[in-house]
């Protein structure tokens, strides 16, 4: 992997619990991107959406300015299936999780962020997960670079942008989406190096509730 | 008895059939259903084409109307392309008259994505004044019957359909500014050489791999992936939303199977264009 | 007469057609499986999509259920490539919500809703390309999904479109004739009994001529049964031999 040129992930932070009213919250940064995300759940289900046999997961995405179009509806289509593979949703049928993301500031890879954020505000809430998930966004720049946690200028001057996100107990691929034309060898290699990103982000994790419950005691 | 077995208890039903490596309409694993493509199947639309998956399981005709508008502030000297798909309640019993549901509009944007990534359309060549006058062109994809694998039919629908979408001539007077359709010369086709294809894949009891799943095989999926793929063999879109967790080599696979699908598919759509033409 | 003759000196229509004639109708039953019941015509260059789902449980709002008979759900939507200018909204205009009324009508009218009590029957029709005469290809082609689905119905409906120009009867006419602000007609009937389900009028007419122009429309009606009545027969005989029969 010769060409990965940019190896280290921007710095990450996160404060879980940052909303009062919220069964769980957490908001997430990664460089400048910010992203707060509310959990609300297991509450009561509308009846058009209830399942008999799970619950059913909801995400709300607001953008940072204007409305949520198309796009928007897309991305939480996209989070939404994700946090339905790694939560246990059959423990609560017949109720809803909602989630709230609320984007804060982009400066590239909002995508992995907001899943980041997602799973962050789901072990806050105490909701039964099968595995924990943290997503990772590559960019393949002009050159054939590979470039981890891209800033938005970058994302613009890549040739594509792609984002993948794993789950922690086999580091399998739960979700992937690109833009952007690619050759699937740099596919590939973007997923390899994400894999490997991955590692750092659960340890992030492991370190945030570790502090968080030593604070609690 | 054997539908009541399968209406009781489908996933074990598809376990029996693959064990036999077989899926119970008889195809492989990895084999897709027969496509039928016609372009040029609706007279009123500029570009118009007709996809069938499997004999009519799943149906999608798509007709892009062109027409012409101010261009977008930050790109004067492009023309635009507005994909939409529908899911009116004609195409499953399962849908209801109402607002666009979720899966229409992921498949929409889904199409958006696919057609910018690729660079299927000259956006270029939709210019036609810079800065005053474009060409919008709006690519509505309908779905007719639901069985399954929407996303290849219409990504199918719409590259075809955009292939076969040509332009009149247009001059503007430039005293008068008054924009005027010529109709001696002959229209401009809109479709660059790039020509996406896509090909979905349903995993099933987190390990078995199927090609172009139907409706319900969709239902018992643990997870669904789609690959679009160019003529050079580079990708511009894989996109999985969730589901059960896949290795590197699974994805890869995917993609390989997607490559000698996409050649498949454009030789179909090409000879299809070609007999129309003569 | 501003714009083109509708009818020339030698009593031709501009596209050939005699006065009385109608446009080429072809049609095909059962063309998909996931529907209860559905059917694809082509009158001329328009072409409707029609598709039946029941009866079935009523679906939605308990509160539509009859005690007494079947809800009767229709939905008239327009592709929004189907026109000559592009469409912005396929259903949900004022004009769709129009025909869907008079389809709902029309079918609550024919189908033997009382067999059905407590259920519901979904029509969706869907224009796929639209070249005058539209509401009168929906009903037809809904009349043949409804057959297809197999639900008791009075008899067929049959629709037509006439006009009335220049002191001459036409019929089925064109989106060309339709913009040329003649008067026109659009019929829904029972052939057999020769009843009508539905009549529409546009424009003026003087009260002298509406016998002429509705013989007309009748037998009109009754041309456009039998080239249904004949499709029906070729399907009914053509799945009876996939069936394994002779």
């Amino acid at each position: 992997m010769s060409c990965l040129k940019q190896s280290n992930l921007r710095g990450f932070a996160c404060e879980q619990s940052c909303l009062t009213r919220s069964d769980g919250s957490a908001t997430f940064n990664q460089g400048e991107t910010t992203v707060l995300a509310a959990v609300y759940g297991p509450v009561e289900v509308k009846l058009s959406k209830e399942h008999v046999e799970k619950a059913a997961v909801d995400v709300i995405y607001k953008p940072k300015v204007g409305i949520p179009g198309c796009k928007e509806k897309a991305t939480e289509q996209l989070i939404k299936s994700t946090c339905e593979t790694v939560l246990l949703v059959a423990l609560h049928p017949r109720t809803a999780v909602v989630i709230v993301l609320q984007e804060m500031q982009n400066t590239g890879s909002l995508l992995s962020c907001c899943i980041n954020a997602c799973c962050q505000a789901l072990m806050d809430a105490g909701i039964n997960m099968r595995c924990l998930v943290c997503a990772v966004t590559t960019t393949v720049d002009q050159e054939g670079h590979i470039i981890l946690d891209p800033t938005s200028k970058q994302e613009e001057d890549g040739k594509a942008v792609l984002t993948f996100a794993f789950d922690s107990k086999t580091n399998g691929v739960i979700m992937t989406t690109t833009s952007g034309i690619y050759s699937s060898q740099e596919y590939q290699e973007c997923l390899l190096s994400a894999q490997h990103a991955s590692a750092k982000i659960f340890e992030f994790y492991r370190d945030s509730i570790l502090k968080k419950l030593s604070r609690v005691s | 008895m054997a539908d009541v077995f399968k209406k009781v208890e489908p996933a074990e039903y598809y376990r029996r059939h693959l064990t036999h490596d077989a899926r119970p309409d008889g195809r492989q694993l990895l084999a897709f259903r027969d496509v039928v493509v016609s372009v040029g199947t609706i007279g009123t639309a500029d570009g118009s084409a007709l996809v069938r998956l499997g004999g009519g399981g799943t149906t999608v005709v798509c007709g892009v109307k062109a027409e012409l508008a101010s261009p977008r502030p930050d790109t004067p000297a492009r023309g635009y392309v507005v994909p939409n798909v529908e899911l009116p309640a004609l195409c499953a019993a399962t849908l209801r008259p109402g607002p666009p549901t979720a899966l229409a509009q992921t498949l929409s944007q889904a199409m958006a994505d696919l057609i910018e990534n690729s660079g299927c359309v000259d956006a270029g060549a939709l210019c036609v004044s810079p800065g005053r006058l474009v060409w919008a062109l709006h690519v509505d994809a309908v779905c007719l019957a639901h069985n399954g694998n929407l996303a290849d039919a219409c990504a199918a629908a719409v590259v075809a359909a955009l292939r076969d979408t040509t332009l009149p001539a247009i001059t503007i007077d430039d005293e008068t500014g008054r924009v005027r359709v010529d109709s001696g010369r002959e229209r401009a086709p809109v479709a660059a050489s790039a020509f996406p294809v896509a090909a979905s894949f349903a995993k099933f009891d987190n390990d078995i791999l199927f090609a172009d799943p139907t409706a319900e095989e969709e239902a018992l999926a643990t997870a669904t992936v789609t690959v679009a793929t160019l003529e050079d063999g580079s990708l511009c879109l894989l996109h999985k939303a969730g589901g059960s967790a896949m290795t590197e080599k699974e994805l890869q696979q995917c993609v390989d199977r997607a490559q000698v699908r996409g050649a498949e598919l454009r030789h179909l759509v090409n000879k299809v264009a070609a007999s129309k033409e003569c | 007469m501003a714009g083109v003759e509708v009818v020339s000196e030698q009593g031709f229509r501009t596209d050939g057609r005699k006065p009385n004639e109608l446009r080429r109708i072809r049609c095909k039953q059962g063309v998909f499986s996931h529907a209860d019941g559905s059917a694809y015509i082509e009158q001329g260059n328009t072409k409707v999509l029609a598709t039946v789902y029941g009866p079935h449980e009523i679906r939605g709002s308990r509160s539509k259920a009859l005690h007494d008979r079947a809800y009767v759900n229709c939905q008239f939507s327009m592709a929004t490539f189907s026109t000559g200018e592009r469409k912005q909204r396929p259903r949900g205009d004022r004009k769709s919500t129009e025909m869907t009324m008079h389809m709902k009508q029309t079918f609550e009218a024919t189908i033997l809703t009382q067999l059905y009590p407590r259920s519901q029957i979904d029509i969706f029709v869907e224009v796929l390309q639209a070249d005058g005469g539209n509401f009168a290809a929906c009903v037809n082609a809904a009349t043949l999904a409804l057959i297809d689905a197999g639900i008791p119905l009075k008899d067929y409906v049959c629709a037509c479109t006439v006009g009335f120009v220049d002191d001459v009867t036409i019929v089925d006419i064109n989106h060309l004739e339709e913009t040329n602000h003649i008067a026109e007609f659009t019929v829904a009937m029972l052939p057999k009994s020769e009843q009508f389900v539905m009549l529409e009028m546009s424009s003026r007419l003087h009260l002298d001529h509406l016998s002429k122009v509705m013989d007309m429309a009748t037998k009109a009606c009754k041309d456009v049964h039998l080239v249904l009545d004949r499709a029906v027969r070729d399907h009914v005989s053509e799945v009876w031999q996939q069936l394994g029969n002779t």
